[in-house]
């Protein structure tokens, strides 16, 4: 096939502009919003000193001016102080506390998402593993999440937000994670729908007839839809991120993006925006990566059978 | 399960949840507190909440709020999933391009942001799930293209049209038929089936959010409740002794209804 | 003081310092709302907020919350000067901030320009700024503190907290700085502000003896885990208990249910700007068609002849304990559909369908609240909508978000909206002037509908001119009429919060508003 890989090449390359055009995306969306958060602060109607708050957060010249004072700021590693969200304090300090958080929950739950689809795909979990993970699948993510918080508060009371109890939440975020809001299911019921439907192929049964191993054939073709779906799914889990850090009151990159985006703390939130567009573009990268594995070496053409 | 069966449950669970939809009232029942948090067979047939209240009403106002925008979510990923298989055929390679930085880009965005900031865009009395259903179908498209041009692209994409075209076969016949009814039809229904489902749930975490963060619902008219209500009022029953596990009950046969709904809808559109 | 009491003092102040050790200890942890989202006074928007900086910082002068007296920590003695337009402060000797520097007059005239700076973004200080005039530093504890005119009330025009020069460069303090997260007060407690909760350590200080060593404040999760977790003993007290989980308090036998009091009045702003409310007439209709017995019944769960109730009808703009409370005016417990209907008539709307109409127009009643009342009184804009929708009114209910309601409602920008439901809560000194004067210039900030009389504004005026406390009452008794008449607002309630602690609490005094006044008194354990 010839131009194979244009797709993985392009997908590098927008893995590598992510990081910096996400949050000069994200700035524009949240600067939509109505008002600022001078104004919040300190309305101009009733209070003076809010255009020079203004001009302290850079919010008197536009998102675009904005932004690029902000890019300028973070290349420098300066990430300013939070607005609003945890007034003060400096914004890397927030981050250094979250992403940890973060990369152990979508970590975990990732993996074990991976392994739902491996197991799709090799047959290991078979219509039953999908039928128990649907139903429970069916709890939302706000259900499981709550009742795990609960359980927590119930069980540490005041102490619920010190060490043990932030290691009990991490381990029901990754729990309610994978298995709520049918992420699980959902990534063995996509494998193994992926899988049947190639398994039905004709190629496959004369593969068969061949006396060969049909996973064999069947993965070459296979694995770009998986990669994606698998891909597809991992950008899901860094979403339900947000609701299950935000429920369970994690210190995560997912509860900062939420938290200051209902606060217009715009440093938090691009910076934030920012260390999600670096994972996804990580995982863009993996995937391009794979593509460019699977068509290079997988799904060579032989020479001389060039197209 | 043969497919007819499951087309069968997947319309009746369509007609279930729209007739709940439609029956839901403008605005709650009265209060009645002497009849708070009565069981099922003491007040059928779901039985009361807090206030006294039926929690059919809850239950149907909660469908009326998502049942709509959650399937007009599935259907524009579905259909947008249709046009990019049916894209990767064309054999153009700057559309393909286009298409893949496009949902590059919008495909990496933090959506969970992005809704909220749509949501928060909204006026106070305008606010539904529509928008935010269209915000996130549109977030989750790419995904979908992605995964429907690779299945074209291993039919053999342009090629396979080509030979279909050899075969005397006109280009709606092929693209229509050959292509999006028989070959690209089960993984669209079930990209459509889980943005389906993501919708439906992110209803249920935005309005809890909403009510947690003291925010005027974002989804819905702060006259009527959704499924999340019935979930928050009934969660407690499991870790305390509360009267509660009938609304958690209903909420969570809601949510099963939904998923056999669209996982029927799955199998009915699998392939032969 | 004189040199000799010196070491008399440090060595009080190192005895309380072993004692507050010695005594109770231990952690009592309890329940907020929320977390405050700042520890700087200069700053503070909620409630969640003063609260948690009266434990941090010492406000010059405040309430007693036994017999209401104003009183002083930090002020050793105070007179009035130059007429009445200043105010002669000596602070008293041996105060330490929590960096261990000495309290001096030069850290109260730093507050006082603080607030006047217009560099500083504060609504806070912006108040202030049409009260103080200036400060000046006469000797090391002694301050002349310039007002912009002479008030009746000196005294309370103090109620502001101290701040510590010494912990910032410049007079023009912005929010986002450190000492948002790890204040420098001279209160009982030095606080430190994390992600997740609040901890207060004890700092005992010449004027402060805490007996509870810590403090640590959590943001509230369900309130029906909070009082189960209370129960189980693993926290000590919930600040506000939500009304529906009382009677399970209550029926504990080592938790207690403490009043709060909020000084507080709940309202529904009427948008006299719309043709459709610009009548008298037509407001008046609204008040007799809202039955406030059951709103308070379906809403609070107060049961009607209900004794020590928490929520007491109101008539005018203070709780009826105010002295500027004009008993004469009654307040309208019960709903009088057929006075609403006749007034509605006379004043020209007709009924079409069930309908109320105005000049051929159905009249669709925009209702917004601010949404966190919804706690304190749930479903509360639903009750309302439907009353009204009971009296003929089609409605739209919307929940209004803090921030919107800071931004938009408090500042006159709301107009689309009919009837605004919100609370009233005043700290120090009580007045509404900013409420219902006309809005001009500085006038009028809190108008949030933009109401006009000649009546209110006269009233206000003769309120700005009284010299004594009977002049400044019976300014408010008149306005209190005049708002009666006019409602501009309907005056819904005075609504108390309770509080629930573990018995082990003990001496646990809740001061009205600020909460921990009197915190030094509480004991826990030991």
């Amino acid at each position: 096939m010839a131009g194979w890989w244009l797709r993985p090449l392009l997908r590098l390359g927008a893995a590598a502009t992510l990081p910096l055009v996400v949050p000069a995306l994200v700035a524009a969306v949240v600067w939509a919003l109505p008002g600022d958060p001078a104004e919040i602060i300190c309305p101009r109607s009733t209070c003076t000193g809010g255009a020079e708050l203004a001009a302290r957060w850079r919010l008197d010249a536009g998102p675009w001016a904005f932004y690029q004072a902000w890019l300028g700021d973070a290349l420098g590693g300066e990430f300013g102080r939070s607005w609003r969200v945890l007034q003060g304090v400096p914004v890397a300090e927030l981050l250094t506390e979250a992403v940890p958080n973060t990369l152990v929950l979508v970590g975990a739950a990732g993996l074990l998402v991976t392994l739902a689809g491996l197991g799709g795909l090799t047959g290991a979990l078979g219509a039953r593993a999908e039928a128990l993970a649907r139903a429970v699948g069916v709890a939302p993510a706000v259900l499981l999440g709550l009742l795990a918080a609960a359980s927590i508060e119930l069980r540490y009371g005041a102490d619920a937000f010190g060490p043990d109890a932030a290691s009990w939440r991490l381990v029901a975020g990754v729990a309610v994670l994978v298995l709520a809001d049918g992420a699980f299911g959902g990534a063995l019921a996509g494998a193994r729908a992926a899988t049947a439907a190639e398994r039905a192929a004709r190629y496959v049964g004369v593969a068969v007839l061949r006396g060969e191993a049909p996973l064999d054939n069947m993965l070459p073709n296979l694995a770009p839809a998986l990669v994606g779906q698998l891909r597809a799914r991992l950008v899901q889990l860094l979403s339900g991120a947000v609701v299950v850090e935000v429920v369970l009151r994690l210190d995560g990159v997912g509860d900062l993006l939420w938290t200051g985006t209902l606060l217009q703390d715009f440093g938090v939130v691009i910076a934030a925006a920012t260390v999600f567009a670096v994972f996804s573009a990580v995982l863009l990268a993996a995937q391009a990566v794979a593509e460019l594995i699977i068509g290079g070496v997988v799904r060579r053409v032989p020479e001389g059978l060039a197209s | 399960m043969s497919r007819r069966a499951a087309a069968a449950l997947a319309l009746l669970v369509l007609i279930l949840a729209g007739g709940l939809a439609l029956t839901a009232p403008g605005s709650l029942p009265a209060a009645e507190l002497s009849r708070a948090y009565l069981p099922p067979w003491e007040a059928p047939p779901f039985g009361t909440d807090q206030r006294g209240r039926p929690l059919w009403a809850t239950l149907a106002q909660g469908a009326s709020v998502l049942l709509g925008p959650s399937l007009l979510a599935g259907v524009l990923v579905a259909l947008a999933a249709t046009l990019g298989g049916l894209a990767r055929c064309l054999a153009l390679p700057w559309l393909d391009a286009g298409i893949a930085l496009v949902g590059e880009l919008v495909g990496s965005l933090p959506r969970m942001v992005v809704v909220l900031v749509a949501a928060l865009l909204l006026p106070g009395g305008a606010r539904s799930l529509t928008p935010l259903a269209l915000v996130w179908a549109a977030l989750c498209a790419p995904g979908a293209i992605d995964e429907a041009a690779a299945v074209a692209e291993r039919l053999g994409g342009a090629r396979f049209v080509e030979a279909l075209r050899a075969h005397g076969f006109g280009w709606a016949r092929i693209f229509l038929l050959h292509l999006a009814v028989r070959n690209l039809r089960p993984v669209v229904v079930r990209q459509g089936a889980e943005v389906t489902l993501q919708v439906a749930f992110l209803e249920i975490a935005l309005s809890y959010l909403a009510q947690a963060d003291d925010q005027p619902s974002l989804t819905h008219s702060d006259r009527v409740r959704s499924w999340a209500d019935l979930l928050t009022m009934g969660y407690p029953s499991l870790v305390l002794d509360v009267p509660t596990g009938h609304a958690l009950a209903l909420g969570v046969g809601a949510m099963a209804l939904l998923v056999v709904g669209t996982h029927a809808a799955v199998r009915a559109a699998r392939a032969r | 003081m004189t040199a000799p009491f010196r070491p008399i003092r440090a060595w009080l102040v190192g005895v309380a310092a072993v004692a507050s050790l010695l005594l109770t200890g231990a952690q009592l942890s309890f329940y907020e709302e929320s977390l405050p989202g700042t520890l700087n006074p200069l700053y503070a928007q909620s409630m969640v907020d003063f609260r948690a900086q009266e434990l941090v910082f010492d406000r010059i002068f405040y309430h007693d919350p036994v017999d209401n007296q104003i009183v002083s920590r930090v002020v050793e003695r105070s007179e009035l000067a130059e007429g009445g337009k200043a105010y002669r402060v000596t602070l008293k000797d041996g105060l330490r901030w929590h960096d261990g520097k000495a309290v001096g007059a030069a850290d109260l005239c730093f507050t006082v320009e603080a607030m006047l700076d217009p560099k500083t973004p504060s609504r806070i200080a912006q108040g202030y700024r049409t009260v103080l005039a200036g400060c000046e530093v006469e000797s090391e504890r002694v301050a002349l503190v310039m007002f912009t005119r002479v008030f009746h009330n000196p005294k309370e025009r103090l109620g502001f907290a101290l701040l510590p020069k010494g912990a910032f460069t410049g007079t023009a303090i912005a929010p986002d700085t450190d000492f948002s997260v790890h204040p420098i007060g001279s209160g009982p407690y030095k606080g430190g502000k994390g992600k997740r909760g609040v901890t207060f350590e004890a700092y005992a200080n010449g004027h402060h003896a805490a007996r509870v060593n810590q403090l640590s404040l959590q943001e509230g999760g369900d309130p029906i885990v909070q009082v189960n977790t209370l129960k189980q003993k693993s926290a000590q007290g919930i600040v506000a208990v939500a009304p529906p989980l009382r009677p399970d308090v209550s029926a504990a036998d080592d938790l207690q249910l403490k009043s709060y009091d909020l000084r507080s009045w709940w309202f529904i702003a009427v948008n006299t700007k719309r043709p459709a409310l610009a009548d008298k007439r037509v407001r008046q209709a609204l008040d007799r068609t809202l039955d406030r017995t059951e709103l308070r019944t379906l809403t609070i769960g107060v049961k009607p002849g209900e004794q020590n109730s928490p929520c007491e009808f109101i008539s005018g703009p203070f709780v009826q304990s105010s002295p500027f409370y004009n008993r004469a005016v009654p307040t309208r417990d019960k709903s009088d559909r057929a006075t609403a209907s006749r007034l509605l008539t006379e004043a020209g709307y007709k009924l079409v369908g069930g309908l109320w109409q105005h000049n051929g127009q159905p009249v669709k009643l925009n209702i917004g609240m601010l949404a966190p009342l919804d706690k304190e009184a749930p479903e509360l804009l639903q009750q309302i909508s439907n009353q009204l929708g009971a009296g003929g009114f089609d409605r739209v209910e919307t929940r209004i978000s803090v921030d919107d309601w800071n931004r938009r409602v408090v500042t006159g920008q709301a107009t689309e909206f009919d009837l605004l439901v919100g609370k009233w809560s005043f700290g120090v000194v009580e007045e509404v002037n900013q409420l219902f004067e006309t809005r001009t210039g500085a006038k009028g900030a809190f108008n949030i509908f933009g109401y006009s009389s000649p009546e209110a504004d006269a009233a206000v005026a003769a309120y700005n001119a009284a010299r004594t406390d009977t002049a400044a009452a019976d300014a408010y008794h008149k306005l209190h009429a005049v708002l009666a008449d006019q409602l501009p607002y309907l005056f819904l309630w005075k609504l108390d919060t309770k509080s629930a602690w573990r018995t082990e609490v003990r001496g646990n005094t809740i001061s009205p508003y600020f909460y921990w006044t009197e915190v030094d008194g509480w004991t826990f354990g030991g």
